[in-house]
């Protein structure tokens, strides 16, 4: 090993050690709470649609300032046993790379609402995830779920995301697209989780990506998480077993509150037997809340996208600020700066972009 | 733990995290544009650009056409350097057929983007297996596609300036004597000229297939569709009106047809070669049966 790679494997150890914080669709919020993802969320894994004390949180404790009276009667619920929600992110981005000319417009990120029938409380329910736009519709999450998501076991079936290191905002992080499992891949299969005090733990069993057209094998995937009220660690593994070649993933991931900053971190090692290629990826993140309802993030990300090339390795830098100043309003403002091989111009590239995001 | 060892530690995270990260990104050396090492005598890549040449050695080459290419290339689509522009722009897509692989000035309704973008109506997203046994492609590098095709997805500079040669065929596929796995959607003629679309009423074809014995004998007849896209006048598209069955084929014209093709400067040149029984044979190849 010379002295790069060394370097370079130091860096990694220390975004593990350095045990930043955990994972939601804005885990940062649960690393600073101490919160477990059920807390906040219907789907004890994270992300999506909010539970009641999600909402009272999104009413009260995160924006700049709260409205009296008129949000108090709103809970999602639209009978005792229907609540809904949903996302709606739009954005401006400009993206500028190096010898090309720069590239700028306005999108509808995300439009996704979210639904869930309580059949039998505490026991059985369904819930659905919908994109609604843009692309028209399309079904990122629908299962049927037994058993208890805050103390006990409960089983999933249906479609769903899977469980692996933090479920971030930022679909485009490395971690999320080396390990491949975000936000936007959900899997069909059955999902078993435990939640009891401290400990959160998932076992999935799941046709896995590669086998979406040829359907020659499975993909197992499993996590553990212990939440404390300023730090917590998890570790995930997943195999999958296809003909279009075998997958096994790894990661470590971890948070902790130190004052007003709220760390994350996460170190994934990817193998593909077919490609004879192992991958590496690891993220840091910090996350000041300055005021009520401000928040600064500021992330740093590596990739190695085989480790048996030299000389290919890639990192990226985000400073992205946060504002919200009602219930169920942000706008969000960031810069990422990509540094990678020269010649590559994609990995150089330099994004900015303002994010309006809407949500109930 | 104190205030003072926590405002320390945070400092101190992020200072070194900041720094020793930096200096981990590749210096790319010896490496070629996809993070490879270089083939000894091999030429510089091109950057990724909105443009068909470097779409083509950044992305069509280098991860498509590893599947996209040969005489079973899925969908019948080719994403080798001769043969992906003739195969994509103007070209319908086989799952889609109302939709063009590449409808230039429109990426949205280019089915290559909703295959590449994972929302086509039909079949996986490419590149196929993303992302558990391959990266998917970025946004940033879908949008240089879309902005090609935003541009009017022209063809690579030499292909555009190649009109001082005399006209001639380039590329024909299937190749002569291919063996495919399944029934063509399309044999595809491309010439290095812009043709004369006014000619396409002169000109008939059709698919026969042979028995396999030693003299040639015709046993079954498909008639075929002859269309030239207004998006690549440079490629002729002869179309087979229904699949076809296993079996050995060759593509004829009728006995009533042209056999000659015409730029629009007026240059000609003949097209197939004539057989033992005077027929003009365009392309021959097999449809295995599959197992």
């Amino acid at each position: 090993m010379n002295q790069r790679s060394l370097l370079c494997a130091l860096i990694l150890a220390l975004v593990v050690l350095l045990r930043a914080s955990p994972a939601a669709a804005e885990p940062y919020l649960a690393v600073e709470e101490g919160y477990k993802c059920n807390v906040c969320h219907v789907n004890p894994t994270g992300g999506g649609l909010r539970n009641d004390f999600g909402l009272t949180y999104a009413k009260v404790l995160l924006p700049a300032e709260t409205v009296d009276n008129t949000l108090d009667s709103w809970s999602g619920k639209l009978t005792d046993r229907l609540r809904i929600g949903g996302d709606l992110r739009a954005d401006w981005s400009r993206d500028t790379q190096p010898n090309s000319p720069s590239q700028q417009s306005f999108s509808l990120e995300q439009f996704r609402v979210y639904a869930d029938l309580v059949i039998l409380p505490d026991r059985l329910g369904i819930y659905v995830d919908e994109q609604v736009a843009p692309n028209g519709s399309q079904n990122e999450e629908a299962y049927v779920r037994y058993g208890s998501t805050t103390d006990g076991f409960y089983l999933k079936g249906g479609q769903f995301y899977l469980p692996f290191g933090w479920r971030l905002q930022d679909q485009t992080a490395f971690v999320r697209q080396v390990t491949g499992i975000n936000m936007e891949t959900p899997d069909k299969g059955v999902e078993l989780g435990w939640e009891h005090s401290a400990w959160s733990a998932e076992f999935d069993l799941t046709n896995g990506a590669a086998n979406a057209t040829a359907g020659s094998g499975y993909q197992v995937t499993t996590q553990v998480v212990y939440t404390k009220p300023i730090w917590r660690v998890g570790l995930a593994g997943s195999s999958t077993s296809s003909t279009a070649g075998d997958r096994r993933m790894g990661g470590l991931f971890a948070g902790l509150k130190t004052g007003p900053i709220a760390w994350l971190a996460e170190g994934d090692i990817v193998h593909d037997d077919s490609l004879e290629r192992t991958e590496a990826a690891g993220l840091l993140e910090a996350d000041w809340r300055i005021l009520k309802g401000h928040n600064l993030k500021l992330t740093a990300e590596y990739e190695d996208p085989d480790r048996a090339v030299r000389n290919n390795q890639a990192t990226r830098y985000s400073l992205v600020y946060e504002y919200t100043p009602l219930p169920f309003l942000q706008v969000r403002a960031g810069y990422r700066h990509y540094f990678g091989i020269p010649q590559n111009n994609e990995q150089n590239q330099q994004l900015t972009f303002f994010e309006l995001h809407g949500y109930f | 733990m104190n205030s003072r060892t926590l405002t320390t530690l945070t400092r101190g995270g992020l200072a070194l995290s900041a720094a020793l990260l930096a200096a981990c990104a590749g210096n790319g050396e010896g490496l070629d544009a996809n993070g490879q090492p270089l083939v000894p005598g091999g030429s510089a890549p091109l950057p990724l650009s909105a443009d068909f040449e470097s779409i083509q050695e950044n992305i069509f080459t280098p991860i498509c056409s590893v599947c996209h290419a040969g005489a079973s290339a899925p969908q019948g689509l080719r994403l080798d350097a001769a043969d992906s522009y003739n195969l994509l722009v103007g070209v319908p897509s086989t799952e889609v057929p109302s939709l063009l692989r590449v409808k230039p000035g429109d990426p949205t309704d280019s089915y290559i983007i909703q295959k590449l973008q994972g929302h086509a109506a039909v079949g996986a997203q490419m590149p196929d297996g993303c992302p558990t046994t391959q990266p998917c492609l970025s946004a940033t590098t879908i949008g240089f596609i879309q902005q090609w095709i935003t541009n009017g997805a022209p063809p690579a500079a030499a292909t555009a300036t190649a009109v001082s040669a005399p006209l001639a065929v380039t590329s024909i596929v299937p190749e002569q004597m291919d063996s495919m796995n399944a029934s063509p959607p399309q044999i595809m003629v491309a010439f290095n000229h812009e043709l004369d679309v006014s000619q396409l009423p002169t000109m008939s074809a059709h698919f026969e297939k042979l028995a396999p014995v030693a003299t040639p004998t015709v046993i079954e007849q498909v008639p075929a569709r002859i269309s030239l896209s207004s998006a690549n006048l440079r490629a002729l598209m002869i179309w087979p009106v229904r699949a076809l069955s296993a079996g050995h084929y060759r593509l004829v014209t009728d006995a009533t047809s042209s056999n000659q093709i015409s730029d629009i400067a007026g240059q000609q040149v003949t097209l197939g070669a004539p057989d033992e029984r005077g027929e003009t044979v365009i392309s021959t190849f097999d449809v295995e049966a599959l197992p």
